[in-house]
């Protein structure tokens, strides 16, 4: 089976599994994994192809996300359409993205992380002090709801489902697009050796804020349909949790590669909202004793984080050139 | 006026606290270029240890003479140990295998650690604030018109005391040295003889023990503990030692004390919600304009 | 060496989250004659101290009802607890969640809760919606229900209310608090918030209280989040030399940090007011010594000391083998109005009432006997007689001040 007919196979499947599985609690659950994994699709351009280890990356969600809080809705009285926010906070977050990436042009590895992770807090403490313009700690609610040709969208959750993987179908589309351009292609000479790539003509500066610009975007994108659909956007869905756990998406199911990292998102957020769930419900059974095992929610980032890295730090769906990257040291670099 | 000087003295005592464990994460980073993410949550384990050993040793209330002078150099003692022995460890499974891999890996790594070292802590004593017991006396003195409490010259005299010994181990003793040059030079220092491994274990023994010693210090000087305390402590800490410049020590301690007083003016001055806020920005500032800091980074002159 | 295809991983990980939802969703099919009260609270971390003491309450109320038989057994009546914390923290996204999961169950004809303020700005769009009817025992945010901000909040039908609550609005606790303060002959006070939707409000309620009490208001502060360090901000409240200091915001985000602060500062003898959030047993311990000379109101009767509620807290000391909390007893109450509007909405022929009669039952509740005393509710969905108790910690002990009847 050709890649392109399996990927039209699962589309095929996410097209209609909520007909099938008629439970709204799940399809709600893949409608927020799916903005996981729009948000780790981002992250993957910036750390993934770009290998700029951003940590602060919440920090756009969170401006994609407001951005819709306060164009599409009661709080100034303005109203753009949905549709038309996808693209307006997609750019408004590319912007940022450039302008927070651009002090971090000429820092290395680890210096450019906590610069990322300062702006990462940064940008939602000052969201939450600054209460005239974003509501403050109580954030702004009753975000517009999307209305398709007529059609309101409400509170049931399929229409947001479909419009999500859409944004997972463009998003993906983009991705591979980049990864296969000249740009891309960029991209992948800087991460492996900066000084080289700016002598063989490639201008870092262009395509590094490239990178931090679109990876913004998608989170921009992510922003604007996780905050329709939750009716509600607060200063304290941004913080640092949120930006280590896209990292672990990206970690997990392998740097740099597209299919990896939806592969990783997924798995990160079944863990979060099944598996750790049903881990405490067969252990009530077969010990009757009540472990809540759902706040060891980091602990199991964190070993997650830790294994992979330790062992096998291309992640679970391997690119053949990241692996060779991170095993540099090793014999192992080339299987 | 009195205000401002009181609010320094204020500063310096904090900063004594982050200067304390801005030594740990310079040494580390001076000797093998890497931010020791879970730094900050070995500092919030030391108050837990120390919490631990109080309750052992029946601590409840102020103590005084000569039981005081017990308990504290005690607690001060083994906490550090337990302290610096998590550093060895964390250093032995998570870091030293990655030693020669990009240096991506190790700082992912390290986040790992320091999240699964906060759950740990939540497993220990539960998501909430937590009372410390206040074993020290805290009678104030006036100096002129301010007014200085006991404890707050505990901070800044034990965490001067501690970095002047620290200072004179590295300048003065074999092992010291051995440190030092193993931060300038790992291969140099490998064919002179000295055993790499070993020196940067020692390395992150000795980092992680002042990290322990400034949680006691910070148990006993507000008087409560949180898991989650590493966290913004650490990233301010952090601030400290790149404002200082990373990889020194005297650096480490002059980018304590001044990051300690930006939040405690900031706090008179403006408002305390922005006292965060202005220190991260002060991160980020440094980072971009002067990543060496004011007294210069001291780096491996061979990556 | 060992690889793992990408063709087999990705459909591997579709089945493996299919077959795990399938596992975990309930059966959905009502049996004919349950009926469900559903409940969001935050049942684990840092809330969990209030939320379980809460979630007991309702379940005691439940229960009777079984054992009483209820309308002569021919209903069984069953409470569905569901947990709004993410993280260990309260989080309006999972209290979405939950409502829509209630609401999707046709058994579920009414719902108490949420415990937190900001997670009712969540779930009162959704059961605006729905039409079912919500009662909440604790959250005390003015907006949810009067004002154009709780009119924001019924999306769906502006006019038409689904959400009632048996406790006081923070503004009246902030004027009781500051009427108190004023019969103290307190004349200046200095305000400190945690920055958050529930102490935010409650010290906005309070700062304009006190203006209006013509009491001096030396300075409003915010805290930073995950602050330590109270030093700094104590000196700059210490040189304004308050008569007393106010707090908004729960012991967990700085409450009790500040006042365990406080002695140091010079500060110590200086009283702390506070709202609901602050009065906890959590908080006397971490504020250890320094607790003493704390004041604060909760938003429900002292149960020891209401006469009316004797027999719950004795059938609930039986039950759980623990003291109730004021706001178990609203919880109490709350389903108890719920199951009367549910049993006076049973037709003729036995069957269940639809929500849209139990929701207009509960709302045209008045005159009801519970051990809260006489309870009703107005036009917004407020309690017709709400009740603050004021209390102070004297000796490390709580100790009930006063009981306001507020309106």
């Amino acid at each position: 089976m050709s890649k392109r007919v399996r990927g039209f196979g699962f589309l095929a499947l996410a097209a209609i599994l909520p007909l099938v599985v008629r439970d709204g609690g799940f399809v709600n659950f893949l409608t927020d994994a799916g903005a996981y994994v729009l948000l780790a699709l981002g992250l993957n351009i910036v750390v993934g192809f770009a290998g700029l280890l951003d940590l602060g990356y919440a920090a756009f969600f969170a401006i994609g996300s407001y951005a819709y809080a306060m164009l599409a809705s009661p709080q100034f009285g303005i109203h753009i359409p949905f549709w038309i926010m996808l693209f307006l906070a997609s750019g408004i977050a590319a912007v940022f993205g450039i302008v927070l990436g651009a002090p971090t042009l000429r820092l290395r590895g680890d210096y450019l992380a906590i610069v990322t992770l300062g702006f990462g807090e940064i940008v939602p403490q000052t969201f939450l002090n600054l209460p005239q313009w974003t509501g403050g700690p109580n954030g702004l609610g009753t975000l517009d709801q999307p209305v398709f040709f007529g059609y309101r969208f409400g509170f049931n959750v399929l229409p947001y489902y479909y419009v999500m993987l859409a944004l997972i179908v463009f998003a993906v589309f983009v991705a591979r697009n980049l990864r296969d351009s000249r740009t891309g292609r960029a991209w992948i000479a800087i991460r492996e050796d900066e000084l080289a790539a700016k002598h063989v003509g490639i201008n870092t500066t262009t395509t590094k804020l490239a990178a931090f610009a679109l990876g913004a975007s998608f989170s921009g994108l992510a922003g604007v349909a996780y905050g329709a659909k939750l009716g509600l956007v607060s200063p304290d869905q941004f913080q640092f949790n949120v930006s280590v756990a896209i990292l672990s998406m990206l970690v997990l199911g392998g740097m740099g590669n597209i299919t990896g990292v939806i592969l990783g998102s997924i798995l990160i957020s079944s863990l979060d909202r099944l598996l750790l769930p049903q881990a405490s419900n067969l252990i009530f059974a077969l010990t009757h004793v009540h472990v809540d095992l759902s706040n060891s929610r980091f602990l199991i980032y964190g070993a997650i984080l830790v294994l992979t890295m330790l062992f096998r730090p291309e992640g679970l769906l391997p690119n053949r050139r990241r692996r060779a990257e991170l095993r540099a040291g090793t014999a192992e670099a080339l299987p | 006026m009195t205000l401002f000087a009181q609010q320094i003295v204020n500063g310096l005592a904090l900063g004594g606290i982050y200067a304390l464990i801005a030594l740990g994460y310079t040494m580390v980073f001076g000797i093998i270029e890497l931010i020791n993410f879970a730094h900050g949550d070995v500092y919030t384990l030391g108050t837990f240890f120390s919490l631990a050993i109080l309750g052992l040793l029946g601590a409840t209330g102020e103590l005084h003479g000569p039981f005081l002078i017990v308990a504290v150099v005690v607690t001060v003692v083994l906490a550090m140990l337990l302290s610096g022995l998590v550093g060895v460890i964390i250093e032995r499974l998570a870091y030293r295998p990655l030693r020669n891999a990009p240096r991506l890996a190790p700082l992912i790594t390290a986040i790992g650690v320091s999240f699964i070292l906060q759950n740990l802590m939540i497993y220990w004593h539960g998501p909430s604030p937590l009372p410390f017991p206040q074993i020290l006396p805290n009678p104030s003195f006036a100096v002129g018109p301010v007014q200085i409490a006991a404890k707050q010259v505990f901070v800044v005299v034990l965490a001067v005391v501690l970095m002047i010994v620290l200072q004179l181990f590295v300048t003065r003793t074999k092992l010291g040295s051995a440190m030092r040059a193993t931060a300038q030079d790992r291969d140099a220092a490998r064919l002179m003889g000295i055993d790499v491994n070993t020196t940067i274990a020692l390395t992150f023994f000795i980092g992680s023990a002042l990290a322990g010693a400034a949680g006691f210090v910070s148990g006993a000087y507000y008087g409560t503990t949180w898991f989650f305390n590493g966290f913004a402590a650490g990233l301010k800490a952090f601030t400290a030692a790149v404002l200082g410049g990373i990889g020194n020590i005297a650096g480490a301690m002059l980018g304590g004390f001044a990051i300690g007083l930006v939040e405690s003016l900031t706090t008179q001055l403006l408002s305390d919600q922005w006292s965060n806020i202005v220190v991260f920005g002060l991160l980020v500032v440094v980072l971009i304009v002067r990543p060496s800091g004011l007294l210069g980074a001291t780096l491996p002159t061979k990556a | 060496m060992r690889s793992i295809r990408p063709g087999s991983a990705l459909p591997t990980a579709l089945v493996l989250v299919i077959a795990l939802a399938a596992c975990s969703s309930p059966a959905s099919a009502p049996a004919g004659n349950t009926i469900k009260i559903g409940i969001d609270l935050p049942l684990s971390g840092a809330d969990a101290a209030v939320g379980q003491p809460i979630d007991n309450g309702a379940i005691l109320a439940v229960e009777q009802a079984n054992a009483a038989g209820f309308d002569g057994g021919t209903f069984k009546v069953d409470a569905d607890s569901l947990d709004d914390t993410t993280q260990g923290l309260h989080d309006p996204a999972q209290g979405a969640q939950n409502v829509k999961t209630l609401i999707g169950d046709p058994a579920v004809l009414a719902i108490v809760g949420p415990y937190n303020s900001n997670v009712a700005k969540s779930e009162i769009p959704l059961t605006n919606d729905a039409g079912l009817a919500q009662i909440s025992p604790a959250t005390t945010a003015d907006g949810l229900t009067i004002g154009a901000p709780a009119k924001t909040l019924r999306q769906s039908h502006p006019d038409a209310i689904a959400f009632f609550r048996t406790c006081t609005r923070d503004s009246e606790q902030g004027a009781a608090l500051a009427h108190f303060a004023q019969s103290l002959h307190v004349k200046r006070v200095f305000i400190v918030d945690d920055n958050e939707t529930y102490g935010l409000d409650l010290a906005d309620a309070f700062a304009a209280s006190a203006a209006a009490d013509g009491l001096s208001v030396l300075g409003h502060e915010h805290l930073a989040s995950h602050q330590q360090d109270f030093k700094a901000l104590l000196t700059k409240i210490a040189a304004a030399k308050p008569d007393i200091v106010f707090f908004g915001g729960v012991s967990s985000t700085g409450g009790a940090l500040l006042r365990r602060q406080m002695p140091d500062a010079g500060l110590g003898s200086v009283p702390f007011f506070g709202g609901d959030g602050i009065a906890s047993d959590e908080f006397i311990k971490t504020a250890g010594n320094a607790a003493n000379g704390t004041y604060w109101t909760i938003a429900a009767p002292d149960v020891n000391k209401l006469p009316s509620a004797q027999a719950f807290v004795a059938a609930y000391r039986k039950r759980f083998n623990a003291e109730p909390l004021g706001y178990s007893a609203a919880a109490y109450t709350a389903v108890m109005i719920e199951l009367a509007a549910i049993k006076k909405g049973i037709g003729a022929d036995g069957s269940l009432p639809s929500r849209a009669t139990v929701l207009a039952n509960v709302a045209a509740t008045t005159g009801f006997a519970s051990p809260i005393g006489t309870v009703g509710f107005d036009a917004n969905g407020d309690t017709t007689a709400p009740v603050l108790t004021l209390q102070n910690v004297k000796g490390g002990k709580v100790v009930t001040v006063g009981v306001y009847t507020v309106r």
